[in-house]
């Protein structure tokens, strides 16, 4: 990577910054269109009951309010909120619209639209609705152990897998075994725009949806079917959205605002507030691995045994597959013999688990880093000496999907990071004894780029050349605000070597813009990236043919810098990318457009190495993070200064996921803090500096090099700031999130076994 | 009811409903949407207007509240058609993602330089700690604040 390049690997702003610090930038949540109705919904205050009688008359009977709708007058279809394209996997439909049994407290009982917010909230406070209460199953373990309460007919236990990779050889030396149990909570995405839909259905019979999403497609294929209407009949627009991370890539409200909007025959918007965001839209899913190793005294991985429980929540949307990829994680990262990993996906009366940054990989890290740090222990090795012996090398396969792994540059970031960190000198190897203790804590993290291997992975995106020279790039992209537009068009405005603000990029429409599967699965800068780098060598190649043919030179001969080419040693011989283009309509019947569609062929793996230092306060059990190093394995940063605010965001968002935040469920199924008042998402004084070291060593398909930062970034901050508390406390803490109350109780019960 | 009340330098005298929050009169009378709405409860800052030289939660202001106040949202801080160095800041250090909490934690920044026009980074993040974002981890929006905690800091500038 030692070339020099003019636009990648600079810093540009977010390509819309000037409208967002204006505030004229327009969300879902801005868009008014005329005649416009509002929809409120109606969520169950209980977690677990049959509904026997509805009562909608009082509410029908409000002035303003347009139409009321419960299960006795809405299809009893049912869809899966997950699918991404016909046909798909592991896509259970399990959903409706508005239910006749509520399986969680929030799940959606009715809807009243109204020509104002305030008639709607009015309207749905006098619905009267009789349940008939059924037991309520809070917990995996509760939904497990049921013989007679069924969530949904076919039983609790959604999905189930067991596989086995390698041989277990018979070990002939002394072997520890270490095992150790690790449970990560559901957390609320907290984008800080609240879920909206609006939709609107035409006099031509046709649907379009304005979605703050992640994939049109998805939006489209989900819609389309469930009101059986032709593709083209269904028009999904990507506008733009306040956060997402993952909150937003399954299909929520959309059928149901498209239904409202296709009964009604008018633009329906349905905006739900913080509360109703929180509690019935998604949370990551909480999930119990239980690992076990077994470890040469030389400390080299012979074994590992891994257990996963996730809890989908009352709905299955993403959980299979999530489960799955769970699985799909560990052999990412370390070199092991023998890999066997079992999973259950399971029912229960609780919020529906889906999508979250990083899909799986931080609730696994989490757990592997946790227990390497407790095997470490056990031999009485080193931490970093321990995870080299075991690190995968560049080029290395990926043992549970036979893919090479690529230039897997984890063993630099760990080495590297270490140094940069000072961790010898801030590793305790004998514990503080006052009441402020200090400690260091480090994990390794092993993500993808993109879905290659286990789905279809391709992108398809249209550049044309305007009559002046600059250029239109369409694209099925979706900015969920970490850039992405502007890198993809730093990609293009390298190849084609013009200014990034003559090329205009953008984002997905399902009517408009040419398939994309969306934006998740790490996939957009090394799959799409490499999209927008092939279709704008292709213009370029025909750019400089019609050059050729005006300056009757071969290309060869031919030179281009600027927006301009010329004729090699001839400088003054030279015409102008808008001369070319107008010359080309005019004089050669040549219209400068290229479609193209690129396959991914690869998924090398995406490396972090976190280091985390924690003072923890042992009177009270609050902890602080006092600094903090992430080292990352990236190929090469196409917008440096977008690559740091990505994984300063996932320090944030992690730091919050090892220390407060979680969605409690109480016993009875209700949600015990529902709202921002009681949900800690950490804030400025408490956020540390974020040092960051990027390891930019290329050597994959992606485009310049560069590999996925968004999702990684995310995964191995809890497990650092775990292993840092166990390290200042002397404890082995696993029950995330490590609140006080679980700090002192920790530390409550070293003191009680000392 | 009837209040008489400025927004953004302009004299306003509206008939209102007395429970009509600030964010909503901004947002659905006077079509002001750059103040955005996160949460309605105060703890997201989203909605962080400066309501006689402080920076307040306007969903948690009620009408009667503003009656002969002067209000400053996002929208005074362009001014003939100049970014003020605030905003460019945010752009140049990367502060911008999503781009939802921008609109108040710009506001609770100016509010922190019209009065401290040398803030350390402790006191800049004391004045947003109260404005959430899930996009950046703070660390470039603290940088873009200090970077200009410089000079004067008018409104405008």
């Amino acid at each position: 990577m030692d070339k020099d390049f003019k636009y990648v690997g600079h810093t540009f702003p977010i390509h819309d910054a000037s409208q967002k610090v204006r505030g004229s930038l327009e969300y879902l949540s801005d868009i008014k269109l005329s005649d416009m109705l509002y929809a409120k919904l109606l969520l169950s205050p209980i977690a677990h009951a049959l509904i026997t009688r509805i009562d909608t008359s009082k509410a029908e009977a409000l002035p303003g309010v347009m139409r009321v709708f419960t299960h006795l007058n809405t299809p009893s279809k049912t869809y899966s909120r997950y699918r991404i394209i016909p046909n798909q996997e592991f896509c259970l439909e399990d959903e409706r619209l508005l239910t006749d049994k509520v399986r969680f407290a929030g799940d959606r009982v009715a809807v009243v639209v109204a020509t104002s917010k305030e008639i709607a909230k009015q309207a749905i406070q006098i619905i009267q609705v009789e349940y008939k209460a059924l037991p309520v199953l809070s917990t995996p373990e509760k939904a497990l152990q049921e013989q007679v309460t069924r969530i949904h007919p076919e039983g609790n236990l959604l999905y189930e897998y067991e596989y086995k990779l390698g041989e277990q050889l018979p070990v002939t030396e002394d072997c520890v075994v270490v095992e150790t149990v690790t449970n990560t909570q559901k957390v609320h995405h907290a984008a800080m725009e609240t879920h909206v839909c609006l939709a609107d259905f035409d006099s031509s019979e046709k649907l379009t949806l304005w979605a703050a999403c992640q994939g049109v497609f998805g939006v489209r294929t989900i819609v389309a079917d469930f009101l059986e209407l032709s593709y083209n009949k269904v028009r999904v627009i990507k506008v733009p959205m306040g956060g997402s991370f993952g909150g937003r890539q399954e299909t929520i409200l959309e059928p149901l605002t498209a239904f409202l909007a296709k009964e009604l025959r008018r633009p329906v918007k349905l905006s739900l507030t913080r509360e109703e965001t929180i509690i019935s839209t998604m949370t990551r899913p909480a999930t119990t691995s239980r690992i076990r190793t077994k470890v040469t005294k030389e400390g080299f991985l012979a074994e590992c045994s891994v257990n996963t429980v996730l809890d989908a929540g009352a709905y299955a949307s993403s959980s299979i597959d999530n489960t799955y990829v769970m699985s799909k994680k560990i052999c990412k990262l370390y070199r092991i013999s023998y890999y066997e990993h079992s999973g259950k996906t399971v029912y229960t009366n609780t919020p529906v688990a889906g999508g979250a940054r990083g899909w799986g990989a931080p609730e696994i890290m989490t757990a592997i880093e946790i227990h390497m740090d407790e095997v470490a222990k056990s031999l009485g090795m080193d931490f970093i000496e321990f995870r080299l012996k075991n690190l995968v090398h560049p080029y290395d396969l990926d043992k549970t999907s036979q893919i090479s792994l690529g230039n897997a540059r984890v063993i630099d970031c760990l080495e590297k990071g270490a140094k940069a960190f000072g961790w010898s000198k801030r590793f305790k190897r004998e514990t503080d004894q006052g009441r402020f203790r200090r400690g260091a804590g480090l994990a390794c993290a092993a993500h993808k780029n993109g879905m290659y291997g286990g789905f279809p992975e391709h992108s398809t995106m249209t550049l044309k050349m305007n009559e002046d020279g600059s250029f239109i790039l369409n694209t099925g992209l979706h900015e969920l605000g970490c850039g992405t537009i502007t890198s993809i068009t730093q990609i293009a405005a390298e190849v084609l070597d013009i200014d990034p603000k003559y090329i205009s990029t953008l984002e997905a429409d399902t009517e408009y813009g040419p398939y994309d599967f969306g934006s998740y699965g790490s996939r957009v800068t090394y799959i799409c990236g490499a999209c927008a780098f092939e279709v704008a060598k292709c213009v370029k190649e025909k750019l400089l043919e019609c050059a050729s043919q005006i300056l009757q030179r071969p290309i060869q001969y031919l030179d281009h810098k600027d927006g301009r080419v010329w004729v090699s040693g001839d400088e003054q011989h030279s015409i102008s990318y808008r001369d070319i283009a107008t010359t080309a309509k005019i004089k050669h019947n040549t219209d400068i457009v290229i479609t193209h569609t690129y396959h991914g062929t690869s998924n090398p793996g995406a490396y972090a190495v976190h280091f985390a230092e924690v003072e923890v306060d042992t009177a009270t059990g609050k902890v602080r993070v006092t600094d903090y190093l992430a080292a990352h394995d990236i190929g090469k940063a196409i917008n440096p200064g977008m690559v740091e605010g990505q994984i300063q965001g996932g320090v944030q968002m992690g730091i919050g996921y090892a220390l407060y935040e979680e969605i409690k469920v109480g016993n009875d199924g209700s949600i015990l803090n529902s709202s921002l008042k009681n949900y800690h998402v950490l804030n400025a004084p408490d956020m540390p500096e974020v040092n960051i070291l990027l390891i930019e060593q290329g050597g994959d398909e992606g485009p310049y090099g560069a590999k996925s930062i968004g999702e990684i970034a995310f995964v191995p901050v809890a497990a650092a700031v775990v292993n840092a508390v166990n390290n200042a406390l002397g404890t082995s803490i696993s029950n995330m999130p490590l609140t006080p109350e679980k700090i002192l109780n920790a530390l409550g019960g070293k003191k009680h076994a000392n | 009811m009837q209040i008489e009340f400025k927004v953004n330098g302009k004299e306003h005298n509206m008939n209102v409903q007395p429970t009509i929050r600030l964010v909503d009169l901004l947002r659905e009378e006077l079509g002001l949407i750059g103040t955005k709405e996160g949460c309605g409860e105060g703890e997201c800052g989203s909605c962080t207007v400066i309501m006689n030289g402080k920076a307040v939660n306007s969903c948690l202001v009620l009408a009667p509240q503003i009656r002969g106040q002067e209000i400053f949202t996002i929208e005074a801080l362009e001014q003939d058609g100049q970014l003020s160095k605030l905003q460019e800041s945010f752009i140049n250090n990367s502060a911008v993602q999503c781009g939802y909490c921008t609109p108040g934690m710009l506001m609770s920044a100016k509010a922190l330089l019209m009065v401290n026009s040398h803030p350390s980074a402790k006191e800049i993040k004391t004045a947003i700690a109260g404005n959430l974002c899930r996009c950046t981890g703070y660390n470039k929006i603290v940088q873009a604040i200090q970077e200009v905690a410089v000079g004067d800091q008018k409104l405008g500038t």
